[in-house]
């Protein structure tokens, strides 16, 4: 008796769940993974000599990406992948850093104005990207004052700005990265457990300690959800490294795009998006497990 | 809650705050200031830029199509998103191992992931075979739309999630006992506690959908411009000439004299309601 | 926000994607051309004067790069579009790839208007799959205040002598003009096709890259932009923009010149697509372009070459310029790009890649 209970509970429950997640997970199955799977089939063809895939099927375009062209092998795409690794982990710390002081001012103010400082927060990624990256590179050019700053610090080179080159593109990634990592971060802390604080003091913890044993530990979800706003379209990223490092250094992202685009090579960009899709879905996992076993608090991430 | 907070530590937050704060909107002086540039073969300052701006039929016709493209498709997933986010957090079996947990998960996180570039490409060889096979899904805005809600779903449906999870079950069991079915359950009990997490995901969408350039590129029939696509083209033509700045400026100063109108409009309200005897 | 719950927004969202939808329906009796065309290249002017003569509607849409436009053609976009402007040297692989159809020369008497050498140019023999649009030729440019002398040749980009500390770009698009402006730096002549002599120079670039005063890859027409803000020094730039940019007297100051090793002269062509939903309306289309006055209507507006033998006694201003129509001279360094063909074509974006890396 109690078994048919507990079956007739757990049908309807996934009734329930096939009501409710069904329709979402049916749109991007057939609009996203069903279109991606032919797509990304591709690179499983040989690339005719203009680049679009014909028979036979081959694995070609995978050695292609561990290296191999018609020059021989170089370790290129190596370069390429750590470079990209290096800019999402650049984008997310200094995000991660930028937002917690940021989130904490804004929960220091009255209630009634937090809405309005998170807009603030906002607002400036609605700007269209390239019009904002173009300001960056006025703001960080030759004739700019920062700049004469740094040629007086003899940081940079008389006539040169400070873009294109590495702090501009730093700076770019932070700012258009910021409103993603803030807005997870916000939610977490604005739940936060204020007792737990009191508790902790009355323990006689203060400064780093009682922050980061109290209050870090609460906004864990949040940066969790953060990290994951970030690092993943940060990894890909090409935009403002084109813009504001002056292209000088290829990103995955661009590769990508190129093989699709400039140089026409489709299943070789197909390949390369396979194993960059693994890649992250597999980093993806992996973040999954970690949360998990960091006690329960991977419950605030899908 | 801010007696908790010492008063040393609130001044080196606000020290760090401001400046970041300014950082954030320097670019957007600078993209103002040269929005007022002077008119060809002219000197001085002034507004020229807006007044071309205002003349150009298809400037606007942009604007339109992006506005249009960006709430239709923002309410569609913002639908889908809520439900899916819901669901994977009320019914998913809390042992779930393996394929069950992850599968949707995965599915979730695959427009995150996927490069526009690819997403786009792979968007309209299929709508094109879907034209070729059934005359249906003219490239055109509905394609479009389609392609925004698949890429915005996931992010509504990761935040509605978030909010979610910290809820305590025993809320839905007590909901449950005063007699309440599923659908009440949900507009009476879900929908008030995450609904910051609704609109969240919203604005999100609307978000990423004003600033999408590639996957609309690809999915885009003949004329439809959306307001990414003009600005790129225009500015790789013509360069970010005045006309772009001032339209860059307007957009922004838009929505902040509406957040600012709307934060002193809730704030008198709020004193109002609270002026009203108990 | 309770009054705007999700039954609303569901509501709202249906009835938006249904007035979406909806307008579909009723337009499907006017013959449209389609154009898929540069941003900025074709007038309203001209487009309202060719929709009174074929009683059609015209509807544009821009792409930016030809790049983007083939991928674009390639995934399909082929069947949507009735006419596009792809630069010369794409035209062989385009046509190669079955994504253009054949032009009717019976339909398009004013044909005849072009200059001789447009008519039988070697990217595309007796014009069987395009029709030329625009032409120009690509220089350097650069900013006498910063950099003294005449610079006269590529030396102004790969010899570090003659730029040793003020930032300069080069193009990044699909490598062609560059490793060309290599090759005729290095001696090999601007369409050097041998791989050993792609490889050298691409290895020059490369050490290009590495200066201390190389600004990044930008093309031709953002660069311009930057060298009018004096973000940068030096560019390669094509002759029409500077043409434009010294009429609204933005970059007055800036000097431009076509290197004496060798340079390109480029040609803007017009096309139908395989698949295309009209192509008759593609081929009245192009013969209005081709008529005398429209010719110079377009030059006239985008301060670019007429291709238009018919045209050329209506041109006006700047365009009479040695700047615009080169000199006899200048004409011995202009080349066409040549095209690549199979195999080299693969064996090239691979070498590109690599200096792009």
């Amino acid at each position: 008796m109690l078994a048919t209970a507990a079956q007739g509970e757990a049908r309807a429950r996934n009734f329930r769940l096939w009501i409710t997640a069904g329709p979402g997970l049916f749109w991007i199955i057939v609009f996203l993974l069903i279109p991606s799977i032919v797509l990304l089939g591709i690179g499983f063809f040989t690339s005719n000599d203009y680049g679009s895939p014909v028979m036979p099927l081959t694995v070609a375009p995978f050695s292609q990406v561990a290296g191999y062209s018609l020059l021989g092998w170089d370790d290129g795409n190596i370069v390429i992948f750590l470079r990209s690794l290096e800019q999402a982990g650049i984008a997310t710390a200094v995000s991660a850093l930028l937002s917690y002081p940021i989130v904490f001012f804004i929960m220091t103010r009255p209630a009634s104005v937090r809405p309005l400082l998170m807009l603030l927060v906002i607002l400036p990624s609605w700007t269209n990207q390239v019009v904002r990256t173009y300001a960056w590179l006025e703001l960080l050019g030759p004739n700019a004052p920062v700049t004469w700053v740094a040629h007086a610090l003899g940081i940079v080179p008389p006539d040169l700005g400070i873009a294109p080159g590495v702090f501009a593109v730093t700076t770019g990634l932070a700012y258009n990265y910021l409103p993603y990592m803030i807005v997870p971060l916000y939610a977490s802390a604005e739940r936060l457990d204020w007792t737990l604080v009191e508790a902790g003091r009355d323990l006689y913890a203060s400064g780093v300690r009682l922050f980061w044993h109290t209050v870090f530990p609460q906004t864990v979800p949040g940066l969790l959800s953060g990290v994951i706003f970030v690092a993943i379209p940060a990894f890909g990223d090409y935009v403002v490294p084109q813009l504001l490092g002056g292209d000088k250094a290829l990103m995955i992202g661009s590769l990508i795009a190129n093989q699709f685009t400039e140089t026409p090579d489709w299943p070789y960009g197909a390949a390369l998006t396979i194993i960059m899709l693994v890649f992250t879905g597999a980093g993806l996992i992996g973040f999954r497990v970690l949360t998990r076993r960091l006690g329960g608090t991977g419950e605030a991430t899908i | 809650m801010t007696n908790v907070v010492p008063k040393g530590v609130r001044n080196i937050l606000a020290g760090i705050s401001w400046p970041v704060y300014i950082l954030l909107y320097t670019p957007l002086a600078l993209v103002a200031f040269y929005s007022l540039a002077p008119a060809p073969n002219t000197q001085g300052h002034s507004f020229y830029a807006y007044g071309v701006l205002f003349h150009d039929g298809t400037v606007f016709a942009a604007l339109q199509r992006s506005l249009v493209l960006a709430f239709g498709s923002a309410t569609v997933s913002t639908a889908l998103g809520t439900l899916l986010g819901y669901g994977l957090c009320r019914f998913r079996a809390a042992n779930a191992r393996g394929l069950t947990a992850n599968l949707p998960s995965l599915i979730i996180y695959t427009p995150i992931i996927m490069p526009s570039l690819v997403f786009g490409i792979s968007e309209l060889i299929f709508f094109n075979f879907i034209h070729q096979q059934t005359g249906f899904l003219n490239a055109g805005l509905l394609t479009m739309v389609i392609a925004h809600i698949t890429f915005q779903v996931p992010y509504v449906a990761l935040t509605v999630f978030a909010r979610l999870a910290g809820l305590d079950p025993n809320l839905f069991e007590a909901s449950h006992d005063l007699y309440a079915n599923g659908i009440k359950s949900f507009f009476y009990l879900t929908v008030p506690v995450v609904r910051p997490a609704i609109i969240g995901g919203f604005l999100l969408g609307i978000t990423l959908s004003i600033d999408d350039f590639t996957i609309s590129f690809f999915t885009a029939g003949p004329g439809s411009v959306t307001l990414p696509i003009y600005i790129y083209s225009a500015v790789a033509r013509k360069g970010i000439s005045p006309e772009i700045n001032a339209l860059g400026t307007l957009m922004i100063t838009t929505v902040m004299v509406l957040a600012v109108a709307h934060f002193f409009i809730s704030r008198s309200r709020d004193r109002r309601a609270s002026l009203i005897p108990t | 926000m309770r009054r705007f719950g999700l039954p609303t927004k569901l509501i709202l969202g249906a009835a938006l994607l249904a007035g979406v939808a909806g307008p579909r329906v009723a337009q499907a009796d006017t013959p449209t051309l389609n154009l898929f065309i540069w941003s900025n290249y074709i007038t309203e002017g001209i487009i309202d004067g060719f929709e009174l003569q074929c009683g059609c509607k015209v509807v544009e849409t821009d792409y930016e790069s030809n790049a983007e436009l083939a991928a674009k053609l390639k995934a399909g976009g082929d069947s949507q579009y009735d006419l596009v402007v792809p630069s010369s040297y794409y035209v062989p692989e385009l046509a190669d790839e079955g994504l253009l159809q054949p032009i009717d020369h019976s339909q398009v008497p004013n044909l005849t208007n072009l200059f001789p050498k447009f008519q039988n140019p070697d990217y595309d023999p007796g014009d069987k799959y395009s029709v030329p649009y625009q032409w120009g030729t690509t220089g350097i440019v650069y900013d006498p205040a910063k950099i003294k002398g005449t610079p006269d040749g590529w030396g102004l980009l790969y010899d570090p002598a003659q730029n040793p500390n003020y930032p300069f770009v080069i193009p990044k698009g699909e490598g062609r003009d560059q490793i060309a402006s290599a090759c005729a730096y290095l001696g090999y002549g601007f369409n050097c096709s041998q791989q050993s002599q792609w490889v050298v120079a691409a290895k020059l670039i490369e050490q290009t890259k590495k200066r201390a005063n190389f600004a990044g890859f930008v093309d031709e027409t953002p660069a311009r932009d930057q060298m009018k803000s004096g973000l940068i020094a030096v560019s390669t730039a094509y002759n029409g923009d500077i043409a434009s940019c010294y009429a609204d007297g933005s970059c007055k100051n800036l000097k431009f010149y076509l290197p004496k090793e060798g340079t390109e002269i480029w040609v803007d062509t017009m096309a139908i697509p395989a698949h295309a939903p009209n192509p008759q309306l593609a081929l009245q289309f192009i013969n209005f372009i081709l008529n005398a006055h429209t010719g110079a209507d377009l030059s006239n507006f985008n301060q670019y070459a007429s291709p238009n033998q018919a045209s050329q006694q209506y041109l006006t201003g700047i365009l009479n310029t040695e700047l615009i129509t080169p000199t006899d001279d200048d004409n011995k360094r202009l080349q066409f790009l040549q095209p690549l063909r199979g195999a080299q074509y693969k064996l090239f974006n691979q070498i590109w890649t690599s200096v792009l890396q």
